[in-house]
């Protein structure tokens, strides 16, 4: 970023002296000591590759998020809160790398397979807390510097970790939590197991998947419902939802069996459902009339009244969260 | 336009420059160069976590330079927020100011704020070239959201309205492109204004035609279009001042900026109207005070102006009785 460089130092107050020289001197030391360079061009190009809705946002969360790995010991990033010098608990510490692990799992989205797994291993042996020697080299998408170790943790994450991973995972993927909660009762792990990477693995792409579904059968149901009313008719939601259960189900495959140890399998639930969310957003796209005019026949004889929002995402998650196995 | 991670076929230099990420890692660049000396390696990451922190939660804007300020559609929603949130207390007391008084206000948020654009707000707000009128708060605010997000838009808008009032076709109106703005000559050029002034006039379908082609080349932001349409659907003439003040009121075009309240909820300030409640609470209660009687009355008179129905009742009799007439004595308001 050379070319930057120059034009960051050839920006100079109006009315500066003869001393001009000197200044972009000291500045473009300033700069090059403090590494600014590096540390820019880092960050354009994790937010060009993560492409977020929210660039400024992204890259909030960027900074914030290398800025409590490189001050060590010091408590998490608040957006507004000052960097506290006082001692750190555990529980402290474990928030932070909850908070790190979180910010990893949202760079990629989940079709992006590869990058997507990276990210979860990624996430998972921050939460794991062993593995000392080997982050440096697993870190690829990872931020610079050390990563500071606490000592013990077992061989797995700690079950209430992972469930509170989840729990976040899917609020910020902006499911309300009454939505969420039947599909994490079947995830969740209770706080004293250890929880191995494939459960964790599995639990997080659901969450993942899940909050696209949820996101997608509310935008579905917008396009459904009357936009005065707010509500839509049953019938048609009912229609909705039983062509959406259908397309759940024939592509379903044969494998709902879900064993812990297994890693191969895994993958058939969410990539079910994730068939199902292009069968919603494919829906959304269709005009409400000619939604309309495809549910006619489904019409005629269906139950009168309307459907909220509200009654249409639950059952829409349903449908989802019946094909979940639960961890056992 | 909106970019997403299932849409990657956006090529990485327009996602960049659609984000205006680098004006602002230029500026808080130029801002920590300012301030080196206070900063060291360390130091340097938790700047700039700060700084996208505060562009991320609008807080950026408050007391930066005018360009600053104007640079991006991000920032000048911001500062129209920041406006609304600094001064809506005016708005409850039902004050109306002028637009001087307004261009004051602005300036404590902003020391170089040009008068120029306080002035076409003002007209937006009383729809006159007479700006001399007094203001209601939200009415100032609403066309001044207009005019400051949608500036260069307008500029335009009023070239093609002036072609149109000076006789000329719609296919010879000269669409102005993002570049000839600079060369647009202000708003109030005395020939435009003795001839044809703004309050004319013309065919609502025809603007309605020119303002499409605009749209399809404009660079800038510009008012979703069946907003538009609809304003101009609706009359069988329309002068430039009546379609913006139209424009102003519309909630739509409210809602897609985003950042103010509707008219119906803009004085709402429960946060304030909790700390007024908290601050009389204290002041009640604490064991140093003098408690005296007449600091106990005059308590109660504050704790009166607070409650937000008094400030109801009171901006109602401004409206509806313009010779101050008190009906409504001291009741007890608790």
């Amino acid at each position: 970023m050379a070319d930057k460089e120059k034009r960051r130092s050839g920006v100079n107050p109006p009315g500066m002296p003869a001393g001009k020289a000197t200044k972009s001197d000291s500045d473009r030391e300033f700069l090059s000591q403090a590494g600014v360079g590096d540390l820019l061009r880092g960050a354009i190009l994790k937010m060009v590759e993560a492409r977020s809705d929210d660039p400024i946002g992204f890259l909030a969360d960027h900074f914030c998020n290398l800025a409590s790995v490189t001050a060590a010991g010091s408590g998490g990033c608040g957006d507004e809160e000052q960097v506290n010098t006082g001692t750190v608990s555990a529980g402290a510490q474990e928030q932070q790398r909850l908070n790190r692990a979180l910010w990893h799992l949202r760079l990629a989205h989940h079709s992006q397979r590869s990058a997507f797994s990276n990210n979860v291993r990624v996430a998972y042996d921050l939460l794991n807390f062993t593995g000392p020697q080997t982050c440096a080299g697993e870190f690829s998408e990872g931020p610079d510097g050390p990563c500071t170790v606490s000592p013990a943790g077992g061989g797995g994450v700690r079950g209430g970790l992972y469930t509170q991973t989840l729990q976040c995972l899917c609020s910020e993927g902006g499911v309300p939590a009454s939505t969420s909660a039947p599909l994490l009762r079947r995830l969740h792990c209770h706080d004293h197991e250890a929880v191995p990477y494939d459960v964790f693995r599995h639990g997080v792409l659901t969450c993942a998947v899940f909050s696209d579904y949820i996101r997608q059968a509310q935008r579905l149901y917008a396009e459904v419902c009357c936009p005065g009313e707010g509500t839509a008719s049953r019938a048609l939601c009912l229609a909705v939802l039983g062509t959406l259960k259908e397309a759940l189900e024939t592509s379903q495959g044969s494998d709902t069996n879900y064993c812990a140890n297994a890693n191969t399998k895994v993958n058939s639930c969410p990539e079910a459902n994730v068939k199902a969310i292009r069968y919603l957003e494919a829906s959304a796209k269709i005009s409400p009339c000619k939604l309309a005019q495809a549910m006619a026949g489904a019409q005629t004889q269906g139950p009168g009244g309307n459907m909220d929002a509200k009654e249409f995402e639950n059952a829409a998650a349903e449908l989802f969260i019946t094909r979940v196995k639960v961890v056992s | 336009s909106r970019m997403n991670r299932l849409n990657p076929t956006v090529p990485a230099d327009q996602y960049l420059a659609d984000s205006n990420v680098l004006f602002y890692l230029n500026d808080a660049v130029i801002q920590l160069l300012e301030h080196k000396e206070e900063y060291n390696q360390f130091g340097v990451i938790r700047y700039f976590a700060e700084y996208f922190s505060s562009v991320k939660n609008s807080n950026h804007v408050l007391f930066r330079e005018f360009n600053y300020i104007q640079a991006t559609p991000h920032n000048r929603a911001s500062f129209i927020r920041v406006f609304w949130k600094c001064y809506r207390q005016i708005g409850k007391s039902g004050d109306l100011l002028s637009m001087l008084e307004y261009r004051s206000l602005l300036q404590l948020l902003c020391p170089d704020f040009p008068v120029v654009l306080v002035q076409s707000a003002a007209r937006i707000a009383v729809m006159d070239d007479t700006i001399d009128c007094l203001m209601s708060f939200s009415d100032f605010l609403y066309a001044f959201q207009l005019q400051f997000y949608y500036q260069e838009f307008l500029d335009c808008v009023l070239v093609i309205y002036q072609d149109l009032l000076a006789g000329k076709s719609p296919n010879t109106v000269i669409v102005p492109t993002s570049t000839s703005i600079e060369q647009i000559p202000s708003v109030s050029t005395e020939e435009n204004n003795k001839e044809e002034r703004p309050q004319d006039g013309v065919e609502p379908s025809t603007l309605v035609e020119c303002i499409d082609a605009l749209c399809d080349r404009f660079k800038h932001s510009h008012p979703p279009r069946s907003c538009m349409r609809e304003i101009l659907n609706q009359t069988d003439r329309i002068s430039y001042y009546s379609f913006l003040m139209s424009l102003a009121k519309q909630e739509a075009i409210n809602q897609t900026i985003g950042v103010l309240p509707s008219k119906a909820e803009l004085l709402i300030d429960p946060e304030m109207d909790q700390e007024l409640d908290k601050l009389i609470a204290q002041i009640v209660v604490s064991p140093s005070s003098n408690s005296s009687s007449s600091a106990v009355g005059g308590l109660k008179e504050v704790q009166k102006k607070a409650s937000p129905r008094r400030n109801i009742h009171h901006r109602r009799r401004m409206e509806v009785e313009s010779d101050g007439s008190t009906e409504e004595t001291d009741s007890s308001e608790n």
